[in-house]
């Protein structure tokens, strides 16, 4: 019982750590920090992910957040009017309602989370190596069609996203 | 075990109220994407936990995340697509002078 | 069946060539008439061969159109066509300076057609056809110059007559044809029989009387003179008023007594009538044109003494005389600008040669031997005398010769007696057609025995009575009409008869009036149908605007009000749509919320 403890004690430390740098990427003016912040809170996730011995998904999700989040930041260098946040401009709005939406959100998901009865908890779970072994026999049989169409759908964002971000030319224009 | 199920959903839950909450409350088109990145993260948080906690064995649950995770790179990839034509066209991606969709 | 197609389609097509084409009338109303003229001496060796050419075309169920050549009918067909060609002839010079002459030979050519389709029609419904054709041709003819005073009412007035007159012809027609259940007139001729044939004959004679002039309808072929020359000579000797003879020729075997004797007398009156008419004219072409009346008067003498075959041959002769005569009239009157007796004295007199060629064709038609005229009356007297009704009928022919001796005298003597005025140009054109005619009058007798022969019918014959009679009245005719003035002779007679022997107000009231009347009452029928129409038109337009506004109010006011609201509904669900991106976002969670609480609540209503 000792590691359930641990575990717990890990689960809320990085919980409260994502939840908080969470907060943070609303609350500092400076978009870098947010961007910075919102990278802080994915990898707690990802090490929230390891604590719950999803290995190969906590790894996948701080490298992938690490990425994703470097590149956010590259865009808020280019797009923010004040990417240092000097300017100490409040850039939000409709702010009740997004609290309560926050705080109605909130208390819906915590009446889920405690209410119901879930269950008998297992126990056992297959070590890491064999997950990477169940997950793969899981894409490449009965949800492969799903795993496929994944893949497509990136494909397809790639190409739209790319077509988006073109500058428009003129039909006939050179280069 | 129960309590830790709960308090990872919990945690999801307190993700996904700040995702809620940054996501109509900003003002810039990339930070309402952070918003939503958020609301996905909590999404992935409570598959992990389900998996975890429930159906350790049955790896849909894995195989899910990975399809959100899919859908935040998505989200992503088409955030920026936009992005980047609106800040060429406008010079701004502030969403408060976009009125374009008004009926 | 070639020959009655060339027969009738050439002078059709020639007259379709000529409106079509607008040039050079002349030369293909010549090619047409000629064409049609070897179509009928075609047809006439073919009948002399033994065959009877027919052509049938389809029509009416159990009623074709039938064309057909028996020997009668290839005989009157070769006249028309030989009296058309010499028209066509004289016309080409006399039309030579009318800016019309399309519309002239056009026309001419169409009413040769319909004269042809009537001559060889073998049944009633084609027989009616030409007949309606040949009077709408020659209200076209008669009133070519219509621009010229009183030409348009002349032909009206031609046309009114015939009109009113051809009813008995419809009527006649359709008790045949309801008697023998066919429209082919052979048939019809030996079905007819009793009360019928009858009514039938009478009918007939009516319809005769009007397209050939006779009293009392006599009045509208003087005024006809209004047309060209050519138009009067084919109108008088072969065609329009020879419709009339022709008919009751074709029907003659049908005739009984009752309808034969009326046939009798009505010609005989008219021929003495308008003998005495003609004697009284003051005008060389007015004159001609009773004549003609008068002629035609004592074929249908020979048809009521129930010998038409002396009708035809009077026929055939007179075709060629009045043709010849009318033509060289035509003659003189361009030569002196005009017909009347006065102006025209001494003309015969410039024109020694044209003036030979008329007083031959007079002579012929008085009835001096050895000329045409002389058989063909002969074989008219010879007729009177065999009827039964020949206390009646001799005196009238014998009369109506002597008056047409009277008459024909008194124009010779007229054109030969006056001052030559100038010496006229010669005219090629009109001397050649008016030459063949005149020898065809002289020598036509030669033709008449084969022609008998042909028809297989004796003339009856009267021994040396009847060209005693005839040569005397003819004889004593002239002489009265060359030296005696027709004031001195007809004495009191003399005024009415140049009124035209008016009765009752004379066939303006009789006929023209009534018709005039009744076209008034049709007017004013018309007009009340017109009203009424009008009337529905009116209530129609009321009842739309009234549904327009039931529309208006009613059922648009429905719809556009659901529009109107469909419209302030979208409106308001425009508002919500604000265009910023954190409204949209905020409802859409809003919505997702409502979804999931819907999701939610299922156990509490499922």
């Amino acid at each position: 019982m000792t590691g359930s403890y641990a575990e717990l004690f890990f689960l809320i430390f990085f919980g409260v750590a994502a939840i908080w740098f969470g907060i943070v990427v609303f609350r500092t003016h400076s978009m870098v920090r947010s961007a910075l912040a919102l990278l802080f809170s994915q990898t707690a996730i990802g090490a929230m992910f390891l604590v719950m011995q999803a290995e190969f998904l906590g790894v996948l999700q701080i490298m992938m957040m690490a990425t994703e989040m470097s590149v956010m930041a590259l865009f808020m260098v280019m797009f923010m009017m004040d990417p240092g946040g000097m300017g100490a401009m409040d850039m939000s709005h409709q702010k009740r309602l997004s609290l309560r939406a926050g705080g109605i959100g909130l208390i819906a998901a915590l009446a889920v989370s405690w209410l119901p009865d879930w269950g008998p908890v297992a126990n056992s779970i297959p070590d890491a190596s064999r997950q990477v072994e169940l997950l793969g026999i899981e894409l490449l049989g009965r949800s492969m069609f799903v795993f496929e169409s994944a893949g497509l759908t990136i494909l397809t964002s790639m190409i739209a996203a790319t077509m988006v971000a073109i500058a428009p030319r003129k039909i006939g224009e050179d280069t | 075990m129960i309590v830790e199920l709960s308090v990872a959903l919990s945690i999801g839950a307190g993700l996904f109220a700040v995702g809620l909450y940054g996501a109509l409350s900003q003002t810039n088109l990339v930070m309402i994407m952070m918003g939503i990145e958020l609301i996905l993260a909590a999404a992935l948080v409570n598959l992990v936990a389900f998996w975890r906690y429930l159906h350790p064995d049955v790896m849909s649950g894995q195989m899910f995340v990975l399809i959100v995770m899919t859908v935040m790179a998505v989200e992503m990839a088409v955030g920026f697509g936009i992005a980047i034509a609106r800040f060429r066209s406008r010079g701004s991606v502030e969403m408060e002078e976009a009125r374009e969709l008004k009926g | 069946m070639t020959q009655l197609t060339l027969t009738l389609l050439a002078p059709l097509l020639a007259a379709l060539v000529i409106f079509i084409g607008r040039r050079m009338p002349e030369i293909f109303a010549l090619i047409g008439v000629v064409l049609g003229l070897v179509g009928a001496v075609g047809q006439l060796f073919g009948v002399v061969d033994g065959q009877t050419a027919t052509a049938v075309l389809p029509f009416l169920p159990d009623m074709p159109i039938l064309l057909i050549a028996t020997p009668l009918t290839a005989i009157l067909s070769l006249v028309v066509a030989t009296v058309a060609t010499f028209v066509v002839l004289y016309a080409v010079g006399y039309m030579r300076h009318d800016s019309q002459r399309v519309r002239f030979f056009g026309t001419l050519l169409l009413f040769v057609t319909a004269m042809q389709g009537l001559v060889l029609s073998g049944d009633w419904i084609t027989l009616l056809g030409a007949w309606e054709l040949i009077g709408f041709a020659s209200y076209l003819l008669i009133g070519f110059w219509h621009d010229r005073a009183g030409v348009a009412a002349a032909a009206t007035r031609a046309f009114l007559y015939t009109r009113s007159a051809d009813l008995g012809l419809y009527v006649g027609a359709f008790v045949l044809i309801g008697v023998a259940g066919t429209s082919e007139i052979s048939v019809t001729l030996t079905a007819a029989t009793g009360t019928p044939a009858l009514i039938a004959g009478l009918l007939l004679l009516v319809a005769a009387m009007g397209k050939s002039a006779q009293v009392p309808l006599q009045d509208w072929l003087q005024r006809a003179m209004a047309g060209p020359t050519p138009v009067s000579a084919l109108l008088h000797s072969a065609t329009l008023v020879a419709a009339g003879a022709i008919l009751l020729i074709r029907t003659a075997p049908m005739l009984p007594n009752g309808a034969l004797i009326a046939i009798g007398i009505v010609g005989g009156i008219t021929a003495v009538i308008t003998g005495l008419i003609a004697l009284a004219e003051k005008d060389l072409k007015r004159l001609l044109a009773a004549s003609t009346s008068s002629q035609y008067g004592l074929m249908l003498v020979a048809i009521g003494a129930g010998v038409p075959i002396a009708a035809l041959l009077h026929l055939i002769a007179h075709a060629a005389i009045k043709s010849s005569l009318f033509l060289g009239a035509g003659v003189f009157q361009h030569d002196r600008d005009g017909t009347d007796m006065d102006a025209l004295a001494g003309a015969g007199r410039a024109r020694p040669g044209i003036f030979a060629g008329f007083a031959l064709s007079a002579l012929a038609l008085a009835g001096i031997p050895p000329l045409a005229g002389f058989f063909s009356k002969d074989a008219v007297i010879a007729a009177a005398l065999a009827s039964p009704a020949a206390a009646w009928l001799v005196p009238l022919t014998l009369a109506a010769t002597v008056l047409t001796g009277a008459y024909m005298g008194r124009a010779l003597h007229v054109l030969w007696a006056g001052d030559v005025i100038e010496k006229p140009k010669p005219v090629p054109f009109m001397a050649a057609g008016l030459g063949v005619l005149v020898a065809l009058a002289a020598v036509l007798a030669v033709g008449f025995g084969p022609l008998e022969h042909l028809l297989d019918v004796e003339l009856p014959t009267a021994g040396f009575l009847a060209p005693a009679l005839g040569l005397t009245a003819a004889l004593s005719g002239l002489a009265l009409g060359w030296w005696v003035e027709p004031q001195r002779l007809m004495g009191p007679l003399y005024g009415w008869a140049q009124r035209g022997f008016v009765l009752f107000g004379g066939m303006e009231t009789v006929m023209a009036r009534p018709a005039l009347a009744i076209a008034a009452a049709c007017e004013h029928l018309e007009r009340w149908l017109y009203n009424l129409v009008l009337g529905f038109g009116r209530i129609n337009i009321s009842l739309g605007w009234l549904a327009r506004k039931i529309d208006i109010n009613g059922i648009d006011g429905f719809i556009f009000g659901f529009v109107r609201k469909t419209i302030a509904t979208g409106g308001r669900a425009r508002k919500l749509q604000s265009g910023f991106i954190h409204r949209e976002m905020a409802l859409a969670v809003i919505g997702m919320a409502v979804i999931v609480a819907v999701l939610l609540a299922a156990p509490l209503y499922s």
